[in-house]
């Protein structure tokens, strides 16, 4: 069986050097034979792929202890769940996990577009393939996940050695959202091969206008929907497992993921002003390059040891292979612009300062001054120690400072923004935009500090979350008004009337609206309060309006692990309100042990509960609760974000047209009689978004 | 009577100044990392079985129980410890390039971002003059539409 799944990777290796080599000869000769042959190769790499997959599942299924990686990160008492999850808990499995998502994904670009585009899909199937050629050789080459145990005898035969059990799975892994995480992670990673394919395809085969980010939007909004999803998984599995009370801790992994995720919100935006004005078109390629780049530093970062991290893979020689990928993907991106660049030629130029494009460039300027921000914390430990010999850290703190301000600017864009015209905006019209949410805005900031509120990031955050709501709210406000004036119906009717209508428009609007959310709960952390406590027995903690009350510490075991648990009660206002279990779990197989928070989460702020283990001092429990004010609403953001970026993935709804017969008259005629061709023209046309 | 006001006073002093001591020792937590690899700050580092953070919680509390002035503490930890121990880059030598290029770079796009305008804007003065005449008449009505669209499209 380890055989097969060796076999099925071999000849997807094979495929896909087919699908690459006879892209370009069917590119060059424009035969469409060898095209079409190319493309039915690229998309049998994906069932290959998944055989392989599958192999390894069974593999894991099955206990088979004389496989090295699933000795390695599984045993026979490991639940279901995680043992599908093993899959990707280490550096070989992952990659052939990256492999399928790329190899799914590749599947899909090729089958959707099998009768579209011949122009242009024979280059994206080439660059598509030669990605999948890089991921296939490290899984048949450099880590294979189907090595087995054992070694030859003396006679120089093979002898398979199997344990009788395996070491386990990494504990941290053990929670349900370890087993969705990494793969939205990796679903937005890999994603984000496809627009860097399609834009790459355009620029080799000089592919005419605007057409290959058409092609590209949804690619790009569904690989960055994943990766936020990723994000804000991998930030709730910090928070309820890690047990240090936070989500985000600036760890250089957890800073490699938001690193694409940030070109990519860049890219959504800019894209915009390439396809309304033809604008932007170097900065749009190079950011589709940039986001596929950083895509796999974050791997590079991951996987080669370079920077220290709890979240990275054992240190490997691996890295090398991904500075020598990412070395030529930057040579071939700035070979191909440079060969091509007088087609990126801009068809429009700014207006004025004060429009959209001017927003959207602004927007992503703030942007990529973040990632350059956080690239340049992440990598500067490294830069340190090589240019002064010192190696240094930088954490927290770091990144706290230099990013906040940033980012609270960005949000003021995120409500300026759409309350902008295309092209220019008139200062009677910037007045009548602005003035309510500004104005309503810096009250509820007045109002917050008179009430106490005196933390200056988290004041100004609040004054911006108010303000950019509103702008939002008053976008659907006024386009719904003219829709129910007008049908009679009433606004609520007509605000999903005008959401449907221009789904892009209205569900980025949303997404804007869950990052408001998002930066709302953040902005909660600058409150947190914790408390530790050594507790015996029928001893209290206060913390906030709450009293934690210790009941006992008892053992709980089953056959994965033995667990140490606090039984506390929680009484709020002199009333008992619920009972919390912190642990402290042992796990059998790993001999490792991991603290399981206990988390009472609320609206208004959690109760984080942390059995923080044994003083060294004098062996009693020591319990460390925390209360975090509006960690709530980050999560709940998260989910708004996703609807919003699902709800600008669907189709427009069309507004029914009634036409009448009108008798045809000549342009000049029309002129004359007052009525504009050019106005007409440009009111029927989707002017927004 | 006056031993109660006493002993209240002298148990409150304590208390204050225990709080005190605790909060100067979160913050100077804040400040410093654990060095057992976790790259988690002082005071958040939680990990079971860490050999670390203890201790050096421990440390840090005595030295701002000595009242130990800040620097000091922190250049013992940076001794004891190595430069890896502080959670942000110092602003010295080499290492204020950590704090500075933030800054820098953002200004420098800033500006190039206005250049480019600039530039666009100068070439689109060109292009109109150099383009082909358009009537007075023309021209009156495409101003006239283009900020109807304007009004339209916000």
């Amino acid at each position: 069986m380890d055989i097969f799944g060796s076999f099925a990777l071999i000849l997807a290796f094979l495929a896909a050097v087919y699908a690459f080599a006879a892209g370009i000869a069917g590119a060059i000769t424009r035969r469409p034979l060898l095209t079409r042959s190319a493309r039915h190769s690229g998309m049998a790499v994906f069932g290959l792929v998944t055989l392989a997959v599958a192999s390894l599942e069974y593999f894991f299924f099955t206990d088979n202890f004389s496989m090295a990686y699933v000795a390695a990160h599984s045993n026979r008492a490991l639940p279901a769940l995680y043992k599908f999850a093993a899959l990707w808990a280490g550096q070989e499995g992952s990659l052939l996990f990256w492999s399928w998502l790329l190899s799914t994904y590749v599947f899909l670009a090729l089958f959707v577009n099998r009768n579209k585009h011949p122009e242009l899909m024979p280059y994206a199937g080439v660059v598509m393939a030669g990605v999948q050629i890089f991921f296939l050789t490290l899984n048949n080459f450099v880590a294979s996940p189907f090595g087995v145990l054992g070694g030859p005898d003396a006679s120089g035969t093979l002898r398979l050695a199997a344990l009788g059990d395996g070491h386990g799975l990494n504990p941290l892994l053990q929670y349900p959202e370890m087993v969705i995480h990494p793969p939205m992670l990796y679903l937005g990673y890999t994603g984000f091969t496809i627009p860097f394919a399609f834009a790459l395809a355009a620029l080799l085969g000089r592919y005419p206008g605007e057409k290959w980010i058409h092609i590209t939007r949804r690619w790009t909004m569904i690989a960055w929907c994943f990766q936020s999803i990723g994000i804000l998984l991998g930030a709730h599995w910090a928070y309820a497992v890690l047990g240090w009370g936070g989500y985000w801790a600036w760890d250089p992994v957890e800073n490699a993921s938001l690193l694409p995720w940030i070109t990519g919100t860049a890219f959504l935006h800019s894209v915009m002003m390439q396809e309304k004005r033809g604008m932007l078109k170097v900065w749009n390629i190079w950011l589709v390059f940039t986001t596929f780049m950083l895509c796999i530093l974050g791997t590079l970062l991951t996987r080669s040891g370079v920077i220290s991290s709890v979240h990275a893979f054992a240190q490997s020689s691996i890295g090398n292979w991904f500075v020598g990928f990412l070395a030529l993907v930057f040579i071939v991106c700035f070979w191909s612009y440079w060969l091509n660049r007088d087609y990126l030629r801009s068809d429009n130029t700014l207006d004025s300062l004060v429009s959209r494009e001017s927003s959207f460039l602004f927007n992503n300027l703030i942007l990529l001054a973040a990632c350059f921000a956080v690239l340049w914390g992440t990598l500067f430990p490294v830069l340190s120690e090589w240019v002064v010999g010192n190696k240094i850290s930088v954490g927290p703190p770091f990144f706290n400072k230099v990013n906040v301000p940033i980012a609270l600017f960005l949000l003021l864009l995120t409500g300026v923004g759409p309350l902008l015209a295309w092209r220019k905006t008139s200062f009677d019209a910037l007045r009548r935009n602005f003035a309510w949410p500004v104005i309503i805005g810096v009250v509820s900031g007045i109002v917050a500090f008179i009430f106490g509120f005196r933390e200056i990031y988290s004041l100004i955050c609040l004054i911006l979350c108010v303000f950019v709501t509103l702008s939002i709210a008053s976008e659907f406000y006024r386009g719904a008004r003219v829709i129910a004036a007008r049908d009679g119906s009433n606004i609520l009717a007509a605000i999903g009337d005008l959401t449907m209508r221009n789904t892009r428009r209205y569900g980025g609007y949303i997404v804007h609206f869950g990052m408001v959310l998002i930066f709302i709960g953040i902005a909660g952390s600058a409150f947190n309060k914790d408390v530790q406590m050594e507790m015996a027995p029928g001893q209290s903690l206060a913390i906030g309006p709450y009293t934690i009350l210790c009941q006992n510490f008892d053992r709980v075991a089953n056959n994965n692990f033995e667990s140490e648990r606090a039984t506390l009660e929680i009484f709020r206002d002199g009333r008992s309100e619920m009972m919390l279990y912190p642990e402290r779990r042992f796990f059998l197989a790993s001999e490792v042990t991991e603290t399981m928070v206990a988390v009472q989460s609320k609206p208004l702020h959690d109760l984080y509960v942390v059995y923080a283990g044994r003083s060294p001092e004098t062996g009693k429990p020591v319990i460390h609760a925390y209360q975090n004010p509006l960690v709530k609403w980050i999560w709940f953001g998260g989910i708004v974000v996703v609807l919003g970026t699902g709800l600008a993935l669907l189709p427009n709804r069309r507004a029914a047209l009634v036409l009448k017969p009108v008798t045809e008259q000549s342009w000049g005629n029309a002129v004359a009689k007052g009525v504009s061709p050019i106005g007409a023209i440009a009111r029927s046309s989707d002017a927004h978004d | 009577m006056a031993a109660l006001c006493l002993t209240t006073g002298v148990l409150g002093y304590i208390l204050a100044a225990h709080a005190q001591e605790t909060q100067r020792a979160k913050t100077l937590g804040q400040k410093l990392l654990c060095v057992c690899g976790c790259n988690q700050i002082l005071t958040a580092c939680n990990h079971v079985g860490c050999t670390y953070s203890h201790g050096m919680l421990k440390e840090l509390d005595d030295r701002v129980a000595r009242n130990e002035p800040d620097d000091l503490t922190i250049q013992a930890f940076v001794q004891e410890y190595g430069s890896t121990v502080l959670a942000a880059p110092p602003t010295t030598g080499f290492n204020r390039a950590a704090w500075i290029m933030p800054i820098v770079v953002p200004l420098i796009a800033l500006y190039l971002f206005f250049e480019l305008i600039r530039r666009w804007r100068q070439r689109a003065a060109i292009a109109t003059a150099s383009g082909p005449a358009v009537s007075a008449e023309l021209l009156a009505r495409a101003q006239r539409e283009a900020g109807k669209d304007d009004d339209e499209q916000r």
